[in-house]
């Protein structure tokens, strides 16, 4: 189907204004611990609860246009993550269907708040802060991150489907922070994501854990923010341009 | 295997789960979101009491789409006092480190122990599930043996189809409910008021339905229960604001019960004897139920569900004003009779290319008619002629293996009627058609007019299964049922008394979700036989003349129907379906008890 004959049919959408949305959302409790397409689903039927039609891509199995631009690991909150939606013809005005998605949202998926685009959003992720627990000494961990920062380089391996890769986390990793608390510590760290990937946040644990000689779980990992390119003024999350 | 300790041993502080240990687990264990609840629809009392923690004995994804743990689940948290909880059985690898790590089950609203509730019923769908049960008893750290349960410890409640036959799992549960439990729900919760553990019993074995096995191998059974029917389903609303899972369960679509009960008579069909009489809810309740659970869900499809969906006597009208609450909304009907009339209203439910399934279970008019399908070739052929020229581009047709009487040329025959129904669906869509037989094996269940037939066994299985694999054309996809989980299902459905000594061999041997084939251990039920003195495949702890189901359980059928109907069988004889014939004399109606249908 061309893309002309798609926003020809009803619910097609297009690049009329008010036809995209941004929703900010927060991920939380066991909502945590579904998977990135589980999270657009619960997202998709979030809309359809609260009366609010998506539109549908074309061909033999249209899908409501429902993404996420920067999908949360499985077990990881999220304050401030966005979804981009492309609602059909007849959605209720921004500030209505707000509480409408907060009243159809399931627990652990708060909508925060919506905006409108008049052109099709393509946001890309440029940096994402987290927060995390991590059991163990907590001056093991705190060595653990002065000795990261002082590398120039920090390879990891990871198995992908295609085999083998390895990375440099210092590329990818900064302002990584270790704070002590009873028990453990209070990690902070910014993941960068360049146009060649990015870390993955279970690897800062990883290499900290593997430094500290403590166990390897983040508890309460959580993305604070995400700082977005292609999005419009005032739009990235967690406070940050 | 961890040693089974009571209540007061294992509860936290608080009541609650430790958050942090918690967290380790699910971050070890794959698809953590099974194991923690947070659905669409959830109901959260955690001052209410008393606590019931409801059960399937699966994986989350499969026991989310169990209709029963749906009703319950809204009948007790919305109509009683109490409140109603979750527990599934978790997959072994959570299973493994829960034991590694001495931590209990957990109920998935609250992150309770189970073993704290008040009542824990667990629903059996059938017997391939039964090791699940003392998995998941033994995870929670309850005492296997009902006899040796302290008075801290729940009341575990069996329910479900399964319950036809309790003797396998008699030893591990405390009462069993025969039938439908809707119309019991408040009495049940009622009961778990009495002050102690016995006295809750005794109010419990009060219940009509409620079956308390006997403590000992020296004690007499009690009466056997009368199957329960829900008299006011007709007038009743469904569930319409059922749970929805965030994880994708294995049905995703809104479900509304249209009718109970099937009255076709197919005599190898337990359902079909087990949830007699018939009762169709008005077309105007079922349309609003529509409208409500799919506001409810967020579903784009709705399902109109029941043994025989295409018999409710006001299908077409059903389905066309479901269709018409939402533009574009699917509208699918399970199990889609033989006929072409039918598959043109099952067409509503596929999407652009969809395919749709047929069960003429045996490939000779000889054999339908033993087993009372009441379908000739003809209207096979008109149905598959249907399928294709109705839109559908696959069609599954699905045939039973080791029936009563069945012959080696009925399995080839099998492979004859397919060949048939690929020729002339590759000329009805111009050779688009997709084709494929699935095929199960037959075993003989309690209630039901082959409940004292004989299995038809391994051998003969597996050769008929080759037979018919050799027979069919290459272009005709097949898939047989694994024959060694049917052996373990056919000593388990007629087991007899004692026979829950076999289950627990088998589960001390590390058998576990044996309805799963990837995980299906033979050895360990074949160990477990072996010390038992069980033959695989044959009624453990019985025979099956003797129908020690029947002590137990009292259907509502009559024995005297079924004997009938089997001597009809081997006489070829057909039984109308008594919703348009004459009354077939099962026994099930009166006293108030009576087969409802939309006028």
């Amino acid at each position: 189907m061309t893309r002309a004959a798609a926003e020809s049919r009803p619910g097609g959408g297009g690049d009329a204004p008010g036809t995209y949305w941004l929703l900010w959302f927060e991920r939380s409790g066991a909502a945590s611990y579904v998977s990135h397409l589980d999270t657009v689903r619960a997202l998709q039927r979030t809309f359809a609860r609260a009366g609010v039609a998506l539109a549908l891509s074309g061909g033999f199995r249209p899908k409501a246009r429902l993404s996420l631009p920067l999908p949360l690991p499985v077990g990881a909150a999220g304050l401030d993550e966005l979804a981009v939606a492309e609602v059909a013809d007849g959605a209720p005005p921004p500030a209505r269907a707000l509480g409408a998605l907060q009243a159809a949202a399931p627990p652990g998926i708060t909508p925060l708040r919506l905006q409108t685009c008049a052109m099709r959003p393509r946001p890309r992720a440029l940096e994402a802060r987290y927060a995390a627990e991590m059991r163990g000494d907590p001056g093991a961990l705190v060595a653990a991150a002065t000795w990261f920062a002082a590398q120039e380089g920090v390879t990891v391996e990871r198995v992908t489907p295609k085999g083998r890769r390895t990375l440099d986390l210092t590329r990818y990793v900064g302002d990584l922070a270790v704070q002590p608390v009873p028990g453990g510590a209070h990690v902070t760290f910014v993941v960068r994501h360049r146009h060649d990937g990015a870390a993955r946040p279970q690897e800062v644990i990883d290499l900290l854990a593997g430094r500290a000689g403590c166990a390897s779980v983040a508890h309460h990992l959580t993305r604070v923010g995400v700082s977005y390119q292609g999005l419009p003024r005032d739009a990235s999350s967690g406070g940050e341009e | 295997m961890q040693t089974p300790s009571t209540a007061s041993e294992r509860s936290c502080p608080s009541g609650e789960w430790p958050r942090d240990e918690l967290e380790d687990l699910l971050s070890r264990v794959t698809r953590p979101g099974r194991y923690v609840g947070g659905e669409f629809n959830l109901r959260l009392k955690p001052q209410a009491r008393p606590r019931v923690v409801l059960s399937y004995p699966d994986v989350y994804e499969v026991g989310m789409a169990n209709q029963a743990v749906q009703i319950l689940y809204a009948a007790v948290n919305d109509e009683t006092p109490g409140v109603a909880e979750r527990a599934y059985c978790p997959w072994p690898d959570m299973g493994d480190l829960m034991r590694a790590r001495d931590v209990r089950l957990w109920s998935l609203e609250s992150q309770a122990p189970v073993a704290a509730c008040d009542l824990w019923g667990i629903t059996l769908p059938h017997e391939l599930t039964f090791t699940n049960v003392l998995e998941m008893l033994d995870l929670a750290g309850v005492t296997l043996h009902a006899a040796a349960r302290g008075e801290d410890e729940p009341i575990v409640l069996g329910g479900g189809p399964a319950v036809a036959d309790p003797w396998p799992l008699a030893a591990f549960f405390d009462a069993f409910f025969v039938g439908e439990v809707e119309g019991r729900v408040a009495e049940l919760v009622e009961a778990l008021g009495a002050r102690t553990r016995a006295e809750r019993l005794d109010q419990l074995g009060r219940v009509p339905g409620v079956w308390l096995p006997p403590r000992s191998a020296a004690d007499a059974a009690g009466p056997p229960a009368r199957r329960q029917v829900f008299t006011e389903f007709a007038r009743t609303m469904p569930v319409t604001r059922p749970l929805v899972p965030l994880l994708e369960a294995v049905h995703d679509r809104a479900v509304v019960e249209l009718m109970r009960g099937c009255t076709r008579g197919c005599r190898f069909c337990q359902a079909g004897m087990w949830y007699r009489p018939v009762r169709e809810r008005p077309v105007d309740l079922v349309v609003e139920a529509a409208a409500r659970t799919l506001a409810a869900t967020g579903c784009d499809e709705v399902s109109l569900v029941s043994l025989s969906s295409c018999d409710y006597s006001a299908i077409g009208e059903a389905v066309e004003r479901v269709r018409a609450l939402r533009p574009g909304l699917r509208v699918s009907l399970p199990s889609l009779r033989v006929d072409s009339a039918a598959v043109r209203l099952g067409r509503f439910g596929a999407g652009q290319r969809g395919s749709a399934t047929l069960a003429p279970e045996a490939g000779t008019q000889r054999l339908r008619e033993r087993i009372n399908k009441g379908v000739d070739e003809a209207q096979l052929m008109d149905a598959v002629e249907a399928v294709f020229s109705g839109g559908f581009t696959g069609l599954k047709l699905y045939f039973m293996l080791g029936l009563p009487g069945e012959s080696d040329d009925d399995a080839r025959a099998i492979a004859a009627t397919a060949t048939k129904a690929a020729e002339l669906a590759r000329r009805v869509s111009r050779g688009r058609a997709r084709l494929s037989v699935a095929v199960s094996s037959f075993v003989p269940k309690p209630h039901t007019p082959f409940e004292r037939e004989a299995f038809a066994g391994e051998v003969v299985l597996r050769r008929r299964q080759r037979l018919l694999h050799d027979a069919l054309p290459r272009t005709v996809k097949a898939a047989f049922h694994d024959v060694s989980g049917s052996l373990v299902e056919a000593s388990l459905a007629r087991g007899g008394r004692g026979s829950d000594a076999f289950v627990e061999a088998a589960w001390r041997n590390g058998a576990r979700f044996d309805g799963w084939r990837e995980r299906f251990d033979l050895r360990a039920w074949s160990t477990a036989a072996a010390s038992c003195g069980v033959t695989l495949g044959e009624p453990a702890m019985t025979d099956p003349a003797t129908a020690p189901w029947r002590e137990a359980v009292d259907p509502g059928v009559d024995a005297a129907f079924l004997d009938e109907e089997r001597r009809r069988a081997e006489a070829g004889l057909h039984t109308e379906d008594c919703r348009r014939g004459e009354c077939g004399a099962c026994g099930v109606c009166g006293g108030g008890v009576e087969m409802e249908v939309v006028a």
